[in-house]
């Protein structure tokens, strides 16, 4: 009965940021936030083992500059035991060094745990930082980008999708695994689950619960600029009956598509 | 100053170090090399520019990349490197955030242009989706950095490295790998192709493929897709899926076909010359996204452009 704990990060929709026309920077108060998707993934993985090998805990720690409660409230509904978070302002500013830190410090305070499990990269950074920062910390095996994942006694192994093929590996627990879209369908709780996850805890703390100062959250990266990257093209609407369009393509493809003769 | 490389086989370290001479041309370049040296190989690190190859036991690599990761912090600490560069593969992405937590470093990964400054390195990544570009300044050292490779090695004129055989006495969590499932189809190499034909979710089975292969044929192309087409419905191996999590690539022509574009996917084809998508919908993201937007249905349209192609190109 392996405890788990899953680390999940308030992003924005990167679906709905659209760059300021002249400044290019993204206007992020015009998106909404939600849990960054591969982490959902992490949740659901958590949540099947539990089921399948009937109980252990599932723990989910989040930390930001602010988390909003309703975003957690939706990780218990779907299955989660307990959470535990940090709204800090400085947490805006944090890399994959003071993220870390701040969530093994979270981890501390969930008690013990078998397993970690994170999404592999977040939706907004896209860093693949979290999962194996931790692994060193606790000076534990890391697996990453798993497709699928197996528990047997103290040990998991894991089909993990690299660029040249499907790669098998197995470490012993504890252990962090980091997963990607591919592993499962978070599920969508239900009205009950919804109702039932208003009693369950979410435990927020201060820096100093955690033993931190302000000092702890300098990162080691600072963000100097960030703007909407504008490739020019064409942007050359074609239209017509098949026969045309194919002809026009045929064309376009051996006019300047460089086609080796 | 000098700077560690390593990087998952010879190939790739010199392609790396060829790379990151081009933004750091003063700087001295150790190259990481597991096993046995070839003359070939040492050549190649010369020729991409490295100065000294460290040598170490292949044993290492067996061990996964939490050993890699505590042989290339020993190995900084005694040689006093501040700076190491990893690949931005998968790979590299295991290793470099445990190496980076390891010396206390700074890290950033996938950077797309590097610079030494007075208050330590500038890098680019693309972040939010691929849609915007952050500027970073990685402060603490040491530096640990991961590149995307964009220079081929030169063919002539490098000098011999030096070679330091080196003993590593670490110790790290150990990942055993039971299997590698390669996918069937050969291995295709398409962050170096020059015509790259991208297929996705239009196409409503994989039977419908053929169409896209005999195309592709006669254009002398590759075939890349999108996440769903490798990932959900395995239609196509993963060493085909251009985007965000995939390839990034940097054809003279990309061919989109059945293709949302979706940021995720808009990400990995920034780079191409020219971008031709086809789509039913005239309002999916690719057709804003493209030098020429056809608004049709591939399942007409490819067809009768691969004969047309085949009579103009006079090929079967």
């Amino acid at each position: 009965m392996p405890d788990i704990v899953v680390c999940v990060k308030q992003t924005v929709d990167i679906y709905q940021l659209k760059p300021h026309p002249e400044t290019l920077e993204p206007q992020f108060s015009q998106a909404q936030s939600k849990i960054s998707d591969f982490d959902l993934n992490a949740l659901e993985e958590a949540l099947r083992i539990r089921e399948k090998h009937g109980g252990g805990k599932v723990i989910v720690v989040s930390a930001g500059p602010s988390i909003n409660q309703l975003l957690i409230r939706e990780t218990l509904a779907m299955g989660a035991d307990e959470a535990h978070v940090i709204s800090h302002p400085s947490l805006a500013s944090a890399d994959g060094y003071v993220t870390a830190k701040v969530l093994s410090k979270l981890i501390g305070k969930a008690g013990r745990w078998d397993l970690i499990l994170c999404g592999e990269a977040s939706l907004d950074n896209s860093d693949y930082q979290t999962g194996p920062r931790l692994a060193e910390i606790y000076k534990i095996p890391h697996l990453a980008y798993v497709s699928k994942l197996e528990l047997s006694g103290q040990s998991i192994k894991a089909w993990r999708t690299m660029e040249d093929g499907i790669h098998i590996s197995s470490c012993s627990i504890p252990a962090v695994v980091t997963v990607g879209l591919e592993i499962n369908t978070p599920r969508l709780p239900s009205l009950l689950m919804i109702r039932a996850a208003s009693k369950k805890p979410i435990n927020e703390y201060k820096l100093s619960d955690l033993g931190l100062v302000e000092e702890d959250l300098k990162p080691h990266v600072q963000l100097l600029e960030l703007k909407a990257l504008k490739v020019e093209r064409l942007r050359k609407k074609l239209e017509g009956t098949p026969e045309e369009l194919a002809t026009t393509l045929a064309d376009i493809i051996l006019g300047e598509g460089l086609v080796k003769r | 100053m000098t700077v560690l490389v390593y990087a998952e086989n010879p190939q790739s370290s010199a392609r790396l170090t060829a790379t990151a001479a081009g933004y750091l041309p003063d700087e001295h370049f150790n190259i990481l090399h597991t096993g046995e040296l070839s003359p070939q190989t040492l050549s190649l690190y010369g020729r991409a520019g490295a100065s000294t190859v460290i040598r170490v036991s292949h044993e290492i690599v067996r061990n996964g990349p939490a050993m890699i990761a505590a042989t290339l912090a020993s190995i900084a600490r005694e040689t006093g490197s501040k700076t190491i560069l990893l690949s931005s593969s998968k790979y590299g992405k295991e290793i470099g955030p445990r190496l980076a937590e390891a010396l206390q470093g700074s890290y950033a990964t996938e950077c797309i242009h590097l610079e030494r400054t007075g208050s330590g390195f500038k890098v680019r990544r693309l972040v939010l989706g691929g849609g915007f570009q952050a500027t970073l300044l990685l402060t603490k050292e040491p530096h640990v950095i991961g590149l995307q490779t964009t220079a081929e090695v030169a063919g002539e004129d490098g000098r011999t490295p030096n070679v330091v055989e080196q003993s590593v006495g670490v110790e790290a969590p150990k990942v055993e790998l039971v299997e590698v499932q390669r996918p069937e189809a050969s291995h295709v190499d398409l962050e170096r192709a020059d015509f790259i034909v991208g297929v996705g979710r239009g196409f409503k089975k994989k039977e419908d493929l053929t169409m896209v292969e005999d195309l592709a044929r006669v254009l002398g192309a590759e075939i890349g897709c999108s996440r769903p087409i490798s990932g959900d419905l395995k239609w196509m191996s993963e060493d085909r899926h251009i985007g965000l999590s995939g390839k990034r690539v940097r054809p003279k022509t990309y061919l989109a076909l059945g293709i949302s574009g979706q940021v995720q996917h808009l990400v990995g084809i920034r780079d191409s010359k020219l971008i031709i998508a086809v789509n039913t919908d005239p309002n999916a993201p690719i057709m804003s996204e493209s030098d020429y937007a056809v608004v049709g249905d591939i399942y007409k349209i490819i067809p009768l452009l691969t004969e047309k192609l085949r009579e103009r190109l006079g090929r079967r």
